[in-house]
Parts: structure tokens; sequence; C-alpha cells
């Protein structure tokens, strides 16, 4: 008969054994990052370019400029690519972020040469055509335009305008009629300044053939792609909201969306990894404080949860949820008390345990995999950090106690100091 | 390739095991032979009501996520209309505690009417925030009883509304378990840099104890033969039009489902393929177009999917795609275009089996299906598939008395 009363044994490594990548430079100044692994013949191949909106002169440039990589070249039309792309198999990634737009292709190890022909003429020479780029805008206005309907979408842009400012790139919420006015000769500028080896650094993950170097290098690290100078970033003023409490209201909503939080600091701040931590015990999984008390305990909302956002140039905190309009202003109550027994009520020994130990398993988890230890690398080089980061949190991990946890809260996570917002109804005043 | 091997308990359990020498985790997954197309008309919703209670401890668990958070895992379940499916990843040295875990919620459930009460509650969020709070999320709940009349896929996994969950009492959920929640009824599979003799006795320790109980014999209501089309037109605050043809087609057992499923490809899969380039590309009337397959164990649907520039309504629309399914229908595939949708299949199996977790969910589904090594046979069938195969399945589907027409408006733009 099975021990049923009582948990079997379990082991918690401490220690991750990271796999350093092994990195070379190109000819022509692009560093480049191999990281080997997996047991299916197929790589991620991913340009990163320091040129997320951050640096565009005006609205939804850096994206289209992006997305529309594979819109036609000097030597390809857009319907040529599309036909290659879909032969061998291959996804594309575009992705583009506040700091960062990168290329990202999967493709199985037996199609790597064509695809990597192809990849490089839509990242060195791309012709972005008029007639593509307003399909393009026309397609995505419809989706922006759907977007506007979803309150977990408006609570998401809404807030960072909160908390940056309708100035400031990290707060720009995106107009309809943005859609409408961008020209050509904006992508094909940003493209040219930006998106060039000196701006950039490449990620190769997956089971890599013998020769990849010597592919990267013929594809990617000639003279035909020469390194660019990359200027200093723009400066911009951000200015948070002096209202504490805001509501957007949309009319018929059956639930409201939710967020509360502050800007604070990003990964480079000495107490990053402590307020990980923190934040984890409050809203960072299915056993959080938040969670259990409004979910598993109220029965308020089907999920709740909270995180840091670490952008290059700053970095915030943030709860968010959904909840039915009647229940609105009740669950707001319990996030508020959620935030002041943080700093108030010490984690006892089995709650500071289980949370020691999920984080053990999720930091494990998050490295499982060549693509997974991609992303994560693609996180700290973006900050100029090496793998030494991922080693903090760990020591971090191991040595905090209760004490710690509240002070940190303390520090950073006053509910006083939060910024308030509901997208929806707000409902019957609570208690 | 997915190699696994198998072994069966004395109760029915069947327990698989595939080695992945490369992923520090193990993935732990036990899928139910249930799912809401077992339900009753009268409470529909039930089956994934069930999935969450699953959650609030067992006889000798109380707490099963803080126990498996000790262990360092992660977990989640899913319910869709053929079955319900739980998963676990964890360290691998710690496979034992989703063992404890497992065997313990399939021994008995801690029942409390308190627990049922919140659990509803929590689902009758989900059903406003995934649903009804939803730009469109209610299209589901419309096109399944336009397309099914009699089979039980008329209603969706949430329920048919929310009054069915509302309703559930105690004794009905003990019930449930009783009939469902059984080794018999039940598939476990596990993957990791482990070795098949000691998963197996694992399964053997945790599992083997528990009671066989005889399997509940399935009997839904087939799906009549439709022979007229079907045709529902809806208003919404939505910002535009969309329109949705559903044609009933093979099950994903059925040998032509690889046909099909080519067809599908063929149709919208990907920026070259026929109805995204000329409908989204060249004729810029619609802002994106959609095929595919319900890919269901019993006979499924095959969904064309529109959203619609506001140029034109949603009439000039339908007839538009009618006329490209037709035409599909009446050329054959040439090579390359062949070539092309089979190296897209393809390449998503391979990217499938990079992950050891979805692997499992995989050998788990198709052992359901009558034999887990057809997953390692799927390219095969679809290598095998003759153009004109696709070509006959075409004419076979798209005709007016097989498909239900869903006209989902923008508020004022009839």
């Amino acid at each position: 008969m099975a021990e049923r009363k009582g948990p079997p044994p379990t082991g918690i490594i401490e220690e991750i054994p990271f796999i350093k990548p092994v990195e070379a430079t190109l000819t022509n100044g692009l560093p480049v990052y191999l990281l080997e692994g997996g047991t299916e013949d197929i790589l991620k191949i991913e340009l990163v370019f320091f040129a997320g909106s951050y640096f565009q002169p005006s609205p939804l440039v850096c994206f289209s400029m992006v997305n529309l990589l594979k819109s036609g070249t000097m030597g390809r039309t857009a319907g040529q690519i599309s036909e290659t792309l879909d032969l061998y198999g291959t996804y594309l990634q575009e992705d583009a972020q506040k700091d960062i737009a990168s290329l990202g292709v999967f493709v199985l190890n037996k199609h790597l040469e064509p695809v990597l022909d192809l990849f490089q003429e839509m990242v060195k020479a791309p012709v972005f055509p008029e007639d593509e780029m307003r399909t393009f805008l026309k397609n995505q206005k419809h989706r922006h335009l759907v977007n506007n309907q979803k309150v977990q979408y408006l609570a998401r842009t809404y807030f960072n305008e909160l908390l940056y400012g309708p100035e400031h790139p990290y707060g720009y919420r995106l107009q309809v009629s943005d859609f409408d006015q961008v020209e050509r000769q904006r992508l094909v500028d940003f493209h040219k300044e930006h998106i060039h080896p000196g701006n950039a650094f490449c990620l190769v993950s997956g089971r890599l053939p013998e020769n990849i170097l010597e592919l990267l290098e013929k594809k990617l690290g000639q003279a035909d792609w020469p390194a660019g100078k990359v200027g200093s970033p723009p400066h911009y003023v951000s200015g948070t909201a002096s209202e504490k409490k805001v509501l957007v209201e949309k009319p018929g909503a059956l639930q409201s969306a939710v967020r509360v939080g502050r800007r604070l600091f990003n990964r480079t701040h000495p107490d990053y990894h402590r307020l990980m931590i923190t934040n984890a015990l409050l809203g960072g999984f299915f056993g959080s404080r938040l969670m259990q008390n409004i979910r598993q305990d109220k029965g308020y909302t089907y999920g709740i949860g909270s995180g840091l956002v670490s952008l290059l140039r700053d970095g915030y905190f943030f709860i968010s949820t959904e909840v039915g309009v009647d229940v609105c202003q009740k669950a707001l109550d319990q996030v508020y008390l959620e935030l002041n027994r943080l700093r108030t009520t010490p984690a006892t020994e089995d709650e500071l345990q289980t949370l020691k130990s999920y984080l053990y398993g999720q930091f494990l988890r998050s490295f499982d995999g060549p693509f997974s230890r991609a992303e994560r690398f693609k996180e700290i080089r973006a900050f100029q950090m090496d793998m030494s980061h991922y080693q903090g949190f760990l020591s971090e991990l191991k040595g905090i106690n209760s004490g710690q946890v509240m002070q940190t809260a303390g520090k950073y996570l006053h509910e006083d100091s939060m910024i308030e917002l509901v997208v929806g109804k707000k409902g019957d005043a609570g208690l | 390739m997915v190699k696994f091997e198998k072994h069966t308990l004395s109760n029915g359990l069947r327990v698989l095991f595939h080695r992945d020498p490369d992923t520090p985790m193990a993935a732990f997954n036990l899928l139910y032979d249930v799912g809401a197309r077992d339900e009753h008309p009268e409470q529909t919703g039930f089956a994934h009501l069930f999935e969450h209670l699953m959650f609030e401890g067992s006889v000798n668990v109380n707490g099963f996520d803080r126990h498996l958070q000790n262990a360092g895992g992660e977990n989640n379940a899913f319910t869709t209309n053929d079955i319900t499916n739980y998963y676990i990843t964890l360290p691998a040295q710690n496979l034992e505690t989703a063992f404890w875990l497992e065997s313990d919620r399939m021994l008995g459930l801690a029942f409390s009417e308190e627990k049922l009460a919140i659990q509803k509650n929590v689902v009758a969020e989900e059903f406003m925030q995934s649903y009804l709070n939803q730009p469109y999320g209610d299209t589901w709940l419309l096109l399944r009883p336009l397309a099914y009349r009699r089979h039980p896929y008329r209603w969706a996994t949430i329920g048919e509304s929310i009054d069915h969950i509302r309703k559930v009492d105690l004794q009905q959920v003990k019930d449930f378990f009783v009939t469902h929640y059984q080794p018999g009824n039940a598939i476990l599979t596990v993957t990791g840099n482990l070795d098949a003799e000691k998963v197996f006795r694992l399964a053997e320790k945790w599992f083997g104890e528990l009671p066989g109980r005889p399997a509940m014999n399935r009997n839904l209501p087939s799906e009549p033969v439709q022979t007229a089309e079907r045709r529902l037109v809806v208003e919404r605050a939505v910002p535009s039009s969309q329109i949705y043809l559903a044609f009933h087609c093979p099950e994903r057992g059925h040998p032509d489902f690889f046909a099909t499923d080519l067809l599908s490809d063929l149709l919208a899969n990907g920026e070259s393929s026929r109805l995204v380039r000329k409908f989204v590309k060249e004729e810029k009337i619609f802002s994106e177009v959609n095929a595919y397959l319900t890919g269901s164990l019993d006979p499924g649907l095959f969904v064309v999917h529109a959203k619609l520039h506001g140029e034109i309504t949603a009439g000039q629309a339908e007839e538009a795609l009618w006329k490209a399914l037709r035409d599909s229908s009446l050329g054959v595939p040439g090579e390359l275009e062949l070539e092309k949708v089979r190296n897209k299949v393809e390449a998503a199996h391979t990217f499938s089996e990079s992950h050891a977790l979805a692997k499992a969910m995989n050998l788990a589904y198709y052992e359901l299906m009558g034999d887990a090594d057809q997953l390692n046979q799927l390219m095969e069938k679809y290598r095998s598939v003759q153009p004109d195969r696709i070509r006959e399945m075409a004419l076979a589907l798209f005709r007016p008395e097989n498909a239900s027409v869903l006209h989902y408006l923008a508020e004022g733009s009839k």
C-alpha cells in the first residue's frame, strides 16, 4: 500500500546548469550567440535590433517596418516570399517591442540554406511597397478596432498612458487615425538608420549544423551589410498622471478590467531580484495571495496576477484582473488588503518554502530547451548583462527571509503609492 | 518519431512512457475519456466545472497546487467536447509527487458545498471573460447549435448558459466522478529523462491499488445527415462583420481526415494559400480569412471564417467565398502546392515534438483513438494523400445542403 497521507520526499535543485552560449563575431561586427540543444532537427535564427518603438519618429513606424520585411525585397515580391516561406514550412516571428525589434525564423534543418538566403534578403534589402503597406495597415486597423472592444486591451494601453504620459513612447496609446497616417518613406529611413549589424545581435538555437558559423558568416557577416553608426537615443520627458484612481467607462461591459500598479525600475536595479520574489508571493503564481484570496476563496474572478515589466529605460509593477462589474469594488478592496498584508504580515515558513520551491521549478522550466534558453539569454543581452544575472536571482532566492520580503513590499509596494485603473464599470461600492 | 513503452495495469489504467534525454523536467499527462459530449442536455458545462473541482482537494490531500508547488511543479488542465486532460511538469527527480497527487484525486475527491459554490462563481466569471464580454465571443455558442441538431457537440464546453452551471448540485458532482473518473477510463503518459522500469513501478505503486470499475458505455445520438442549408443572422455591437461557413466533415480517426486537413491548408494556411492570397492580398475584401477543422473524435466541422472589411456586405462576401470553394474543388492542386502543404504539416508536427509535454499529450490522445503509435504514422498518412482525394473531399463538403452559415453583423451594417 502506498503511504498517501503525506507527500513523497522531494529534492530541489539549487544549482542550475547554465549552458553558456558560444559567442562569435562576424566580419561585419555582428555578434552571434549559439545555443545548442533539442531532440529534433530544427533551429531558430533571430536578429535582435535596438530599434523598438522608442526610436520611431511617429506611431506605427517600427511595427510596420518589422512586419513588412516579408512584403517585398529588391529581388522578390511579397507573393514570392510567402510562397517560399510556406513551401519550407517556415514560421516567421516579427516582434516590435518598446525597446527592441526582432525578426526570427523557425526552420527544419534540412531547409536551412534556402530559408537563410531569404531571411538575409528580407533583413538587408526590403523595399516596403506602398500597396503592401496600405493593405497591412488597413488590416491592422481592423484588428485595433476589435481590440478596442476588449476591456483587458484597453486597460493595458490606458494604464501605460497613466504611468508615462501620452507623449512618452512607453505611454503612447495608439489612435485609430494613426493607421491612416504612416508614410512609407519613414519606414525606409527607419530601416536604414537602425537595421544594421552595428545595432544588433544574432541568436541561433536548436540542433545546429556543424557549418552554422560559416553559413552565418556568408549570409549575414559580409561587407555587403556593413555596420552603421548608432546615434544617441532620443530623450523624452515622462509624466505620471496626477490622478490616483481612474475609471474609463465602457457601456455594456459585463466585467471590468482592473489594473493597479506603479512605476519602479528594471532588472538592473540592485533590489530587482528581491522585488521579483516579493511580487511572486503577492500575485506571481497560482498559489499567490491574490489568486488564493480573490479567486479561490471569494470566487470574484477567473484569474488575477501581478508582474514586473522591465523596460530598458524604466520598469513598472502591475496587478491585473477581470472581474464581474457587481463585485469590482469588493475585489479592489481585497487587492488593497493584500498589498497592505504583504508589508505587514510575514510569510509563514510553509508559505515561504512553497514560494521558493515553486520558483526554483519555474526557473528550471524557463531554461528548458534551446528556444527557452535563447529567450532567457535575449532578455539579459538586451540589457548588456550576462548569465551572472540569473545566478544572482538564485542566490537571492536561496537566502531571502520573510522579513526581507515585508521590507521590500514596504519600500516599493505601499498601497498608497499605487495608481488604480478600472475599465468597464465600477458597480456598487463595497464595504 | 516518439518511441514509447506501454503497460496496462490490472484495473485498466493504460500507462505510456517516452524517454526524452534533453530535459531536466518530467511531463505527466493524465487524460480522462470524458468531455462535454458526455453531458446531459440539461446540464451542459458540467465536465468543465468538474475539472475545476479536481483542484479543490482529494481524500488524502488538502491543497493539490501547494504540494505540487513544493515539488517545483506547475500544472493545468483543459476540457474539450471530447476529453478532459490534466497535465503537470516538474523537475524529473520529483516525479513521484505527481503520482501521489494524481492517484489520490482518482481515488476520491474531498467534495464540499462551499467549494462547489466558489467554483461555480469562478466558472461564471470565466464564461463572461471568455465568451460574453469579448467581441465575437459568443460565436461558437451560436454556431454549434446551428450545425448540430442532435449530437451533443451542439453545446460548447463552457455550457449552453450560465444557468446550467448555477443549477449543479453536489450529488450530481459525486455521480459524475463515479461514472467517469476511474482507471479504465484514463490514460497516463510520462515523458522525461527517466527509465521506463521506474515509471511503471511508480504507476503500479500509486495507481495499482485503485479499484477498477466497469467502463461506461458511451451511446451518443448520431447527427442526422443534413439535407438543407441552415442560416443564422445576428447583429451585435462589434466594429465589423464576420461570416462563418461550417460544413460537416470526417472525424479525426476517419481515413479521409488527412485529405480534408490538407484541403483546409491549401485554402487558408499561410499567406500564399488560396483564400488568403485572393481575398486578403489581391481583392482586399477581408482583413483575415481562415479555414480549419474542429478535429473532433465524432464527425466534426470544416469551418471557413472571414473577417470583412466595411466595403462589402455579408451577402457579397459569402458569394465570393462560395465561388472560391467551388473553384478550388474543380482544380486539382499542383505538385508544388501539394508539396507545400505537406511540408507545412511536417514542420508543425516536428515543432510539436520538440516539447516533452506536447509529446505526452499527443501520445495520450492517439492512444485514446486506439493506438498511440498512430502518432508516428501521421506524416506517412499525409504524404500518401492523393490529389484526387482532396478534390473529391472539396466536392463532397462544399455544398449548400451541408452548410451552416452564420452572418455575425456589426450593428447597422445591414
